[in-house]
């Protein structure tokens, strides 16, 4: 019986992995990080770590931020995803430890007889355990993999958060902008026909209604400063910032890209790129493999062998096995083996799940990006420059007092209305944009060019 | 001013109708000659017929004719025409051969008159000869006393011009749409003795008025009386020509009026009689003198005077907006706003904008761009600056050295010395003129009822 456990004993120390790794699993998070979005991220371990992480970051927050520099600030600064890249510590830890033997037990008994001083040693190995350490190791690094892949993927999550809270902050700000001017022209309004009225040129309902436009402008105003509030600290928490006055943003949204990129099955490339995705189907493999386990094991998972050397004082050293055997009289094992199967089915099927929303989520959001560029060009290449005519034309008509100042500032409110609605379809481009980008697992094919411009 | 263009030149015959008609009726049809400038043209001596002195449409031309069988024949043609309102401003209007209004008609006391009448439009139409002693079947109403004439088709009036006078020609069809398009023309009859009423210059036009929105084209058919521009036989001041007479001309002016509203008209530095309604000339012993004369809707005027008083007299309809052209009706009154502070804040949302309005209308020769086809409210540049008028405005020029039958614009008036009026530079007196006291504010505060004084 020697032979087989020393068989064993080797088979495991050459075919387990039961190391630390010297990056912790973290190439996996940088690599898809760099692949997929051109960034860096690291863990945070250590003081120095720290001092050079703001080393890093003044130069990004120096300047107004760009959608890039906000998703570098958040891959290295956002906590929470610092707190996930934990999770591979503590899914290796696990590898590791289902790689080494349980520790052998050394029983010692010493116990009297009369006058007799009987001393029994002995020392006990799990044997399961050593049998089951290869394939425990597999299914543990399995997880592992798929931790790794879950932790990349929440990575690139925090990423399209950041340009999703990076377009609604720029876009609120600079519709603010906007609400303002209507507010201004309102209040020019009001002011001019308070005027008005103090001349005894206009009546008191003419005033009010100068008045009220003023103050439903201000009403507007108000929302908006809003929005800048709520849209501005969401970014701040994605980068990890202790204040909002941390970093500034541009005065204005990214152009609209040339062309919209054209993309054919956009499901496939879902299907094919995202982590999330692989990680499910990691999980699926272990969740097989982990039932195989409870096939195997199910009537020897108690199975102990050790060495028994008994020795009584005065007496040679007694020496043989002990060998103890669950006997599957009450319990047979088909619990475990109809849970384990449970638990399989539900793998493939969230699987399943997760594949049918992935791709109907690519669907969807590829959907969006189109309408949403068709709408933001539609804004910009029609309705602004429209705009610009009918505002073009009353100037004209005020000019040959066809039309008078309140006509000019009407129409100052209204194009500044449609301004809020061309900024409100630019932000709705680039955040469905960011959606899609997430929808396919990263980076798009071709990255749009409007963004550089 | 082209008005010394030759007539003919102008008048190029074109057969427009000869194309619409039939061809077994086409032979027996004078031609529609086409008139497409928008000048007055010089008077049409008649080449045949009764002899007659005639007369000068402003803005416009006569229609010459032939004789056939002792009768005369005009043709006339109703159709889509462009007419220059004024220099920079085209109107789409309806008219007869190429013009709105349509040429003036010319004939003589008891000549008998056939008028083909062909019509270019899209719906049908007919002539009314407003004011002419005719036989019904000639009266031109449509559905009462014949068929409107159908688009493509030609129908042909008969009738005795009676009566000397002023008259004028317009549809009875589809009237409101067809008049507000420009549909109208002049029609004058002189005595058959060319002694009798004879005057050295003789001038007839038209009032009408449109709706077109600056930056368009095609009046709006259904405005009733808030016009935009007021006209002289579809012009407007610049664009109207003046009228120009020699020192001590006998001048005859007959307006008829065709707008949905009665028009003063005032001319300055004479005094005239009204000679003529449109029931016929007024007895000597009948006139009165007048400087302004009312014109009501539907009527026609004819004033004589002599002028006698050199000079540049404005000639113009006394409502005040009917010497504008296109203007907000709607602009409230800015006068006497404080604009400081405002005006910095609206220059911040519209760079382009200007404080006009708060010391009142003039504009003070702003040469400001505008809507595309559209003409500044007021404009006309006089010898002594912006003369601030339009629509229904013109000048007559009287002048000592003009030649009998020249009615070339001889410039502006040189005024003899101690004859015109200036600035006085003399000494002013010490004492500033008391300053009115301030309004009460609580005076105007009154609550509704119990004003003082008031019953109920």
């Amino acid at each position: 019986m020697k032979y087989p456990i020393a068989c064993a004993m080797a088979t495991l120390l050459l075919g387990g992995c039961a190391s630390f790794s010297p990056d912790g699993g973290f190439d996996t998070v940088t690599s898809a990080t760099r692949d997929r979005l051109g960034k860096d991220t690291r863990i945070v371990r250590t003081d120095a770590d720290v001092a050079a992480l703001a080393g890093t970051l003044a130069p990004l927050l120096a300047t107004p931020l760009s959608v890039d520099s906000a998703v570098q600030i958040a891959l290295l600064n956002n906590r929470g995803l610092q707190a996930t890249y934990q999770r591979l510590g503590v899914a290796e830890a696990d590898l590791v430890q289902a790689g080494r033997l349980q520790n052998p037990r050394f029983g010692f008994k010493r116990s009297h007889e009369g006058s007799d001083v009987l001393v029994d040693r002995s020392l006990t190995i799990n044997l399961v355990n050593l049998l089951t350490a290869p394939l425990a190791t597999r299914i543990e690094s399995r997880r592992f993999e798929q931790t790794r892949l879950q932790v990349a993927d929440a990575a690139l999550t925090v990423a399209a958060d950041t340009r999703h809270a990076y377009y609604g902050a720029l876009g609120a700000a600079q519709q603010r902008t906007y609400a303002r001017q209507v507010s201004d022209a309102a209040e020019a309004g009001a002011e001019l026909g308070t005027r008005m009225a103090k001349a005894g040129n206009w009546s008191t309902l003419d005033m009010a209604r100068e008045q009220s436009f003023h103050a439903d402008a201000i009403t507007r105003l108000a929302m908006a400063d809003k929005d800048v509030l709520a849209s501005r600290e969401k970014l701040v928490r994605l980068l990890g910032l202790d204040s909002a006055s941390a970093f500034t943003l541009p005065d204005r949204l990214p152009d609209l890209p040339v062309a919209a990129i054209a993309l054919k099955q956009v499901d496939q490339i879902a299907l094919r790129e995202r982590l999330d995705i692989q990680a499910a189907k990691l999980q699926l493999q272990a969740t097989a493999a982990s039932l195989n386990l409870t096939r195997s094991t199910r009537f020897v998972n108690a199975l102990e062998i050790g060495g028994v050397r008994n020795s009584a004082s005065g007496n040679p050293p007694e020496t043989g096995y002990e060998l103890s055997l669950e006997i599957p009289l009450f319990d047979w094992g088909t619990a475990r083996v109809a849970k384990a199967e449970a638990t399989y089915m539900q793998g493939v099927h969230q699987l399943a799940d997760t594949a049918i929303a992935a791709r109907s989520q690519a669907r969807e959001s590829y959907g969006n990006y189109r309408v949403s560029y068709d709408l933001a060009r539609h804004y910009r290449d029609q309705v602004m420059p429209l705009r610009k005519r009918i505002s073009d034309e009353t100037m004209l008509r005020y000019n040959g007092m066809l039309m008078s100042v309140f006509e000019l500032l009407a129409d100052a409110r209204e194009q500044s209305g449609a301004a809020h609605g061309y900024i409100g379809a630019l932000k709705d481009f680039w955040i469905a944009d960011s959606d899609l980008q997430a929808a396919l697992g990263g980076r798009l094919p071709s990255a749009p060019d409007g963004e550089k411009k | 001013m082209n008005s010394r263009r030759n007539f003919l030149s102008g008048s190029v015959a074109t057969m427009l109708g000869a194309a619409l008609v039939t061809k077994a009726g086409a032979a027996s049809l004078p031609e529609a000659p086409l008139q497409s400038s928008a000048a007055t043209m010089p008077p049409l001596m008649p080449p045949n017929g009764r002899p007659y002195n005639p007369v000068v449409t402003l803005n416009g031309w006569t229609l010459p004719w032939r004789m056939k069988d002792n009768v005369k024949e005009f043709h006339l043609v109703a159709e889509p025409v462009v007419r220059e309102v004024a220099p920079g401003m085209t109107a789409n209007l309806w008219g007869y051969n190429g013009q709105s209004p349509g040429p003036t008609i010319e004939v003589v006391e008891g000549d008998r008159v056939r008028i083909f009448v062909t019509n270019k439009l899209p719906e049908h139409t007919s002539i009314h000869w407003h004011g002419q002693e005719l036989p019904n079947g000639m009266d031109g109403v449509t559905g009462l006393t014949q068929p409107g004439i159908a688009p493509g088709k030609t129908f042909v009036y008969e009738f005795i011009a009676r009566r000397p006078g002023t008259f004028m020609y317009h549809p009875h069809a589809d009237e409101m749409v067809q008049m507000a398009m420009g549909m109208m023309g002049s029609w004058v009859t002189h005595p058959k003795n060319p002694a009798q009423h004879r005057v050295d210059r003789d001038f007839v036009f038209l009032l009408n008025a449109y709706d077109i929105e600056p930056g368009a084209r095609v009046p709006k058919v259904s405005t009733m009386l808030d016009f935009n521009l007021w006209t002289f036989n579809s012009r407007v001041f610049p664009g109207i020509d003046p009228l120009v007479v020699r020192q001590g001309d006998r001048v005859r002016i007959r307006a008829g009026n065709l707008t949905m509203t009665n028009h003063p008209i005032h001319v300055h530095g004479h005094s005239f009689e009204v000679t003529g309604t449109d029931g016929g000339w007024v007895p000597a012993t009948a006139r009165w003198p007048e400087v302004t004369t009312d014109i009501a809707v539907g009527q026609m005027r004819a004033i004589e005077f002599v002028a006698d008083a050199p000079g540049d007299w404005a000639l113009h309809c006394h409502k005040s907006h009917h010497t504008m052209n296109a203007m907000g009706h709607n602009v409230p009154t800015m006068i006497g706003v404080d604009h400081s502070g405002v005006a910095q804040k609206i220059n911040a949302l519209v760079p382009d904008y200007m404080v006009m309005g708060d010391k009142g209308g003039s504009m003070g020769g702003m040469q400001m761009p505008l809507p595309e086809n559209t003409l500044p409210m007021m404009s006309g540049d006089g010898p002594f600056g912006d003369i601030e008028m339009g629509g229904m405005f013109t000048v007559l020029k009287v002048r000592t050295g003009q030649a009998r039958n020249d009615y070339k614009d001889p410039g502006w008036y040189k005024h003899p010395p101690g004859t015109l009026a200036r600035e006085w530079t003399g000494p002013m007196p010490a004492a500033d003129a008391a300053k009115a006291p301030p309004a009460d504010v609580n005076t105007l505060d009154v609550k509704r009822g119990s004003m003082p004084g008031m019953h109920h």
